[in-house]
């Protein structure tokens, strides 16, 4: 486990390489401002007075702040992406609460459906032991 | 440089690579006879990778596929080498990276995948089997 203070460094790093990746759209470009970044990192590497390592990373995170995106990079799957939830997979259990018309329109699937339902209980019974009927909550 | 070229395509996924091509294009084309033309044309068509999935889900995943793809990001990365990654070995004692290695590599690992990797979870991320299974974790897979 790594010690606060390099926690600390390397949350400051991705920040700002990820701040890098925002301002600059190409790859290419990307990668060069993320060399020089890297460079700026290792200069400050051996520094040991604990007071000029609070001075520098102060520094850090002023110049994170000042240089921020007003449109960050996000992932796109991710909260605040642009196909967040675009795909909605309906959990298993909506097909349960159809409508007894509805089912009947399917009669081998849902037939089939309650086998492996049974085929799933005695499958959790054989692994984990019976379940009792007292709930406990 | 094509090492880098890959790297690129494979943390912005595959749009970066199609657009290479295309520009080479227009420049090699400006100044040569048409038969050059159709030569270079034929080269590129033969580069471009075929898009197969467009507007859809994700590709399924499994364990292995996704073992694969991480030994591949880890691989194009030029601080190791490949021969001694193994699924055990640790970053930073027997590959010798320092920390801040670690977090190229696990912003190259987000990039392929996806989605953010928050940083409690990247300190417990060191060797090769630890992502694998934090990956199949998130993304629901277990076999």
């Amino acid at each position: 486990m790594a010690s606060a203070h390099t926690l600390r460094i390397k949350n400051i790093y991705k920040r700002s390489l990820r701040l890098l990746e925002s301002w600059y759209d190409h790859r290419f470009q990307y990668r060069y401002q993320a060399v020089l970044m890297r460079d700026r990192f290792d200069k400050n590497r051996n520094i040991k007075d604990p007071r000029e390592i609070e001075r520098v990373v102060e520094e850090a995170e002023k110049e994170l702040f000042l240089k921020q995106h007003p449109q960050p990079r996000k992932f796109a799957n991710s909260p605040g992406g642009v196909a967040y939830e675009r795909e909605v997979v309906p959990p298993d259990w909506i097909v349960d609460y159809w409508h007894p018309l509805e089912k009947a329109q399917y009669p081998e699937y849902f037939a089939r459906r309650e086998e492996r339902k049974k085929e799933y209980l005695a499958m959790w019974d054989k692994k984990y032991g019976k379940s009792s009927s007292e709930e406990h909550h | 440089m094509l090492a880098n070229v890959t790297r690129c395509a494979l943390a912005r996924g595959i749009q970066s690579i199609r657009l290479l091509p295309v520009r080479a294009m227009s420049i090699t084309t400006r100044n040569s006879s048409e038969n050059q033309q159709k030569f270079v044309t034929s080269k590129i068509a033969a580069l471009q990778l075929p898009q197969i999935r467009n507007y859809s889900a994700k590709e399924p995943l499994t364990l292995k596929f996704i073992e694969e793809r991480i030994t591949l990001v880890l691989n194009l990365y030029d601080k190791i080498d490949p021969e001694k990654l193994k699924r055990d070995s640790h970053f930073m004692k027997d590959l010798g990276l320092d920390s801040l290695d670690h977090v190229e590599i696990i912003m190259a690992i987000e990039d392929e995948f996806g989605f953010e990797i928050p940083d409690m979870d990247a300190e417990r991320l060191y060797t090769v089997k630890d992502i694998v299974r934090y990956i199949g974790d998130k993304e629901d897979i277990y076999e």
